[in-house]
């Protein structure tokens, strides 16, 4: 069923932590606690090194790649409380922007949908999660959200872009008004989900309860073809959530117990078509998931890493 | 191992217990010591010199040895050294320059033992020999280094590093006659005590001040030497040249390091400034600290592990006048705390996996096997296999490939390519898609199509007769006659792309002729905009609407409550393949080639002859007989899209929708619509499927996506003469008021193709400035200038 194309040479110094595939998936860019980050060409199976990024002072937990629409560009966070934006420049990549607004290491990041321009959520141990958001001429904006998870935040995911009405409505070359949502996962057992008010202040919409330990991962699933949203979040309970919301008022969200896995579940991942779920857990393996016409999830795969490494004979 | 087992029964009986505590000090502490007992920590400071025994819950303090009504600046102390074979014997270094030993077995007050006056300058450090009893060691920052023999007066040899202050002085456990100094100017010196006239070896270890070192306790040729350049280093002291066997990178610079007892790789850091937190570092593992102590609120000033042999017991003591005891399994480790895995679905579908590795599996699990694995690519660290698992880690970062069908999206690329979505007929545009999808081994997919087929064509093909009606109506006798042309050409095959282009072709001349002769399609004037509707209109001879006229027309072909209607409407709710149907019965493919079924039909049976063609034919069959008008599945239609994009085939949603046009269009919201084409156009530029995404813009009919190619489209006019932008609509510019864009030739407005020179910029119609140039290569406009163009 599944099948390894390729095992990536990282040559980094000690865990990664995070691996990224970039818009059009020819990039990888992969983050590591030896406080590089690094990004290769996987076109083809092959696997170039294009760049190295030094900068962070501490291991870097998460990458995070833009929208191309604004060039290539790489946010990354670190433990040593910095958020880094890195920008290709005529085929060099370069430090653009260092934030360094939070109190303690910063575990996530995640770019908005393109729609609302360069917006950066960060969501960091020292429980709050900032937004930056570029203003131009390398101006960035930065909002807070203060204690938004006590003892921490450690996933933050955006909501896909969803207009309220038809696009036909909104008078012609004035832009959108977007509903921005994001979902962020911490360590006091909840999901919150958060909005953003006519005002441009972030308010908390919605708290989803269900875990018994730290959330590690949420994933908002992307909008293809689905008007419902839905939300998968995994945490150090071993159990995978899958929240939906059916109603248009976006207030009821329920939950479905994807599984329940005997380790920590690290993350999750959505395909892009939003009809699989990827589940990787402390046990070193991926399983994917399938929601079956009766409305079951079911595993259709494992991704065992151990197993791939033993060998046969 | 004598010595080491001798320790172990002194620590005997008595095992260590406490908790993690602490204590409040009248003043910052400069330093710590343990008694050898365990038992009993002594601070100093420049106003402290104390002793307390460390019990189970608290601190509790048994003596202070500053004693006397006036400070002596001798009691003002850098550091302070416990003896670790006399529980009575400390020394302490004084910032004046003295160094003083104390005796806990004196019966007065004062404890005060010896009194060294020889360093001019701040003694940076005291240190007792490990195994001679008698023998004291100070550093100073005056640059010397003195041995003292406690039984005399003064001290026995004096070293000089020639060099800048001396930050600290530590015996070797290893060597009898051996110590380490490190320098402030970043160098390491090795000294013998009976060769106090130059040192045994130098090298240069940090950039900048070495504040401290430490000898490893059980692998005895190790040094670890900490900086200000934030590293702590350790040296392999044994071989000809210190050569350096770990480097851990923290965040400070780092002002005490201890390694931990019993644990080969761990040592501990803090920092003289900025850092509070005491660290610490599985060497292997240089990045991330394995523990963390975070009680201290100022820099900490001195650590010591209580024991030489337990490793869960670290004291320390900090600025911030506190005395604390750490428990090592109280310590926040940002190792567990930190994400050993990453997982991202790719794009194609494919799936990169970053997990850590197990030292089990590295070291046995490298052999790669005969699998499906295409390219076994290792990366491997070179890790000692005889260590323990302690938290040291690489991760392997691997790529999957989830095989087509399940997760991988090459057949989204592949059927977005191939797929025609207008520009022929309705039956052939289905026909080519269900080929595709099923060469893609896409059956359901391609089941779909072929009923998509049936449902939307078969009718007005079956009802010849009804054809010829809108042929009363003034249409050509011509059509027949086209199909058969069309037919014929298709026939040989589908695939090929040349023939594709032909057939095209074909479609277009006869919609031409259609048009000449029926005048019954009205959009032609863009040939690639007339996409699904035209050629489906000029297969069923009409209009939709006068298509359900004619069925309004013949009342015989409503037969609402035929038992034959429940099989077409389970086909589709099924929704799973019907591969592996048997054959249907032969007389079902004699109803095929019949007659009143389409030649193209046919050719489509033939082309697919065995699979999901047959039992559909059948149900085609049925159709052929009731006449169901295509509205009537206009809901299940609708449906089975709805299902599609909600499986995340956007692909199929969308493509039905602009092959089917306006049949479909009207039953599902134009909300949905868009969220369907906006979906699938973002994925389709994801793929860098731009030419298909343009596609999909253009054909699409909602007003919302086909503006998408109307964006930025405005183009920025400057003035010929004074440069500045053009505001006005017309040719003349507002400014200068003259014209712009003179052809220099014929000296008219150019209002079509302008071409210049871009050396005198001067230029003008294409055609005049060819001709011009034929003649001449200077500028037509007289300037002089050797114009030109490539």
């Amino acid at each position: 069923m599944v099948s390894v194309i390729n095992t990536v040479d990282t040559s980094h110094e000690d865990m990664i932590h995070d691996a990224q595939m970039d818009y059009y998936g020819t990039r990888l860019a992969t983050c590591s606690s030896d406080r590089s980050v690094k990004i290769f060409d996987v076109r083809n199976g092959g696997q170039i090194l294009i760049a190295d990024l030094r900068g962070h002072e501490g291991p870097v937990w998460q990458v995070a790649w833009a929208h191309p629409m604004y060039g290539n560009i790489l946010a990354s966070c670190s433990y040593d409380r910095k958020v880094i934006i890195w920008k290709e420049e005529n085929g060099t990549w370069e430090k653009t922007h260092e934030h360094t607004g939070h109190d303690s290491s910063v575990n996530s990041v995640c770019w908005a949908p393109h729609d609302y321009g360069l917006i950066l959520a960060c969501g960091s141990s020292d429980g709050a999660i900032s937004l930056l958001t570029y203003t131009g001429e390398g101006q960035w904006e930065v909002k807070k959200i203060n204690n938004a998870h006590t003892i921490g935040c450690n996933a933050v995911s955006w909501a896909p872009a969803v207009v309220p009405g038809s696009l036909i409505d909104q008078p012609s070359g004035q832009k959108p008004n977007y509903i921005k949502k994001f979902a962020s996962g911490g360590c006091d057992n909840l999901i919150k989900l958060w909005k953003e008010e006519e005002d441009g202040q972030w308010k908390e919409e919605q708290k989803l309860e269900a875990h018994s330990d730290w959330v590690r991962d949420v994933a908002w699933a992307p909008s293809i073809g689905l008007p419902t949203s839905t939300i998968a979040s995994c945490s150090q309970d071993g159990r995978v959530f899958i929240w939906t919301c059916d109603d248009t008022s976006g207030n009821t969200w329920s939950p479905k117990l994807l599984h329940k896995f005997s380790d920590v579940v690290w993350h999750v991942s959505w395909s892009i078509t939003a009809n699989i779920l990827a589940v990787s857990g402390g046990d070193n393996k991926v399983t994917l998931w399938k929601e079956s016409v009766d409305g079951q999830w079911v595993c259709i795969s494992d991704v065992n890493k151990g197993k791939a490494q033993r060998p046969t004979c | 191992m004598e010595k080491m087992s001798r320790v172990t029964t002194a620590l005997g009986g008595s095992t260590l217990t406490g908790r993690t505590m602490h204590c409040h000090l009248d003043a910052p502490a400069n330093a710590i010591s343990v008694c050898r007992d365990a038992a009993q920590v002594v601070v100093a400071g420049r106003s402290i010199f104390k002793i307390y025994a460390i019990e189970d819950e608290q601190f509790v303090e048994k003596l202070n040895l500053r004693v006397g009504r006036k400070p002596s600046l001798n009691l003002s102390c850098a550091d302070v050294v416990w003896h670790q074979m006399d529980e009575n014997l400390l020394a302490t270094a004084a910032t004046n320059g003295v160094v003083v030993t104390w005796n806990l077995g004196r019966p007065s007050r004062n404890k005060q033992d010896q009194l060294f006056t020889e360093h001019k300058r701040t003694v940076n450090k005291v240190c007792f020999h490990p195994t001679e009893a008698h023998v004291l060691l100070s550093g100073s920052q005056d640059g010397f280094m003195k041995c003292f023999d406690l039984r005399r007066k003064d001290s026995v040899s004096t070293f000089s590093g020639q060099s800048e202050s001396v930050r600290d002085v530590q015996f070797s456990i290893r060597d009898y006659f051996t110590f380490a100094s490190t320098f402030e100017n970043g160098n390491v010196q090795l000294w013998d005590i009976r060769r106090p006239d130059r040192c045994e070896r130098m090298f240069t270890a940090h950039n900048g001040p070495v504040f401290c070192c430490d000898w490893h306790p059980e692998d005895r040729g190790w040094l670890a030497t900490g900086g200000r350049d934030k590293m702590v280093k350790v040296w392999d002291m044994t071989t000809h040249r210190a050569k350096e066997v770990h480097c851990v990178q923290t965040i400070a610079s780092v002002a005490r390091v201890k390694w931990r007892p019993e644990c080969r790789h761990h040592l501990a850091t803090c920092s003289m400034m900025v850092d509070h937190n005491i660290y610490v570092w599985d060497v292997r593992r240089p990045f991330v600290p394995a523990a963390m102590f975070e009680e201290h609120r100022d820099v900490t000033t001195g650590i010591a592990w209580r024991h030489p042999h337990d490793p869960s017991f670290l004291l320390s003591g900090s600025k911030d006048s506190t005395l604390c005891q750490h428990l090592f399994r109280d310590a926040s480790q940002p190792v567990e705390r930190a994400n050993p895995e990453g997982l991202c679905y790719g794009l194609f579908g494919d799936l990169a996996f970053a997990a850590k590795e197990s030292l089990v599996a590295t070291e046995s699990g490298r052999k790669p096997y005969a699998g499906d694995r295409r390219h076994p690519i290792f990366f491997k660290r070179k890790l000692d296999p005889a260590e323990p698992f302690v938290g040291l880690a690489s991760s392997a970062l691997s790529v999957f490939e989830i095989e087509p069908g399940s997760g991988s999206m090459s057949w989204f690329v592949d059927t977005a390519e191939r797929y025609a979505l207008a520009g022929r007929p309705l039956a052939e545009l289905c026909d080519h898609n269900a080929k595709v999808a099923r060469e893609l081994g896409r059956n359901q997919v391609a089941q779909t199509w072929t009923m998509l087929r049936i449902i939307y064509c078969s009718p007005g093909l079956a009802s010849a007769t009804s054809l010829n009606h809108s042929v009363g109506k003034g249409s050509s006798c011509g059509l027949p006659l086209m199909n058969s042309f069309n037919l014929k050409d298709m026939a040989p095959g589908l695939g090929s792309e040349t023939r594709l282009d032909r057939s095209k072709g074909d479609t277009r001349s006869d919609t031409v002729l259609l048009d000449s002769s029926a005048t019954l399609i009205t959009n032609e004037d863009n040939e690639e905009t007339e996409g699904s509707d035209v050629p489906a209109d000029y297969l069923l001879g009409d209009v939709e609407g006068e298509e359900d006229e004619l069925y309004l027309l013949d009342p015989e072909h409503a037969h609402p409550e035929d038992p034959e209607y429940v099989l077409p409407q389970e086909a589709f709710p099924l929704r799973h393949e019907i591969v592996d149907t048997p054959p249907g019965p032969e007389h079902l493919q004699d109803k095929a080639d019949s007659p009143h079924v389409s030649g193209s039909e046919a050719d489509a049976a033939s082309l697919a002859p065995v699979d999901s063609s047959f039992s559909l034919l059948s149900v085609s069959h049925a159709l052929h007989d009731t006449r169901l008008p295509p509205d009537f599945f206009s809901a299940l239609v609708c449906d089975m899209l709805r299902f599609y994009a909600e499986q995340g085939d956007v692909q199929m949603a969308v493509s039905v929708l602009i092959v089917l046009g306006e049949r479909v269009r009207k039953d599902i919201d134009e909300q949905t619509q868009e969220h369907w084409y906006t979906s699938y156009i973002d994925l389709l530029q994801r793929f860098c499927l731009w030419n298909v995404s343009n596609q999909v813009v253009k054909l699409s009919t909602s007003r919302a996506i086909s503006c998408l190619n109307q964006a930025s489209t405005t183009l920025h006019v400057n003035c010929s003469h004074c440069k500045r932008p053009m505001s006005s609509r017309g040719w003349v510019c507002d400014r200068c008021h003259r014209c712009a864009s003179m052809c220099a030739v014929c000296h008219h407005v150019v209002k079509g193709l302008f071409v210049w020179c871009q050396g005198c910029s001067h230029g003008g119609h294409l055609q005049h400035i060819m001709k011009w140039l034929e003649g001449s290569s200077h500028c037509p406009a007289g300037c002089g200038h050797l114009c030109e163009y490539s």
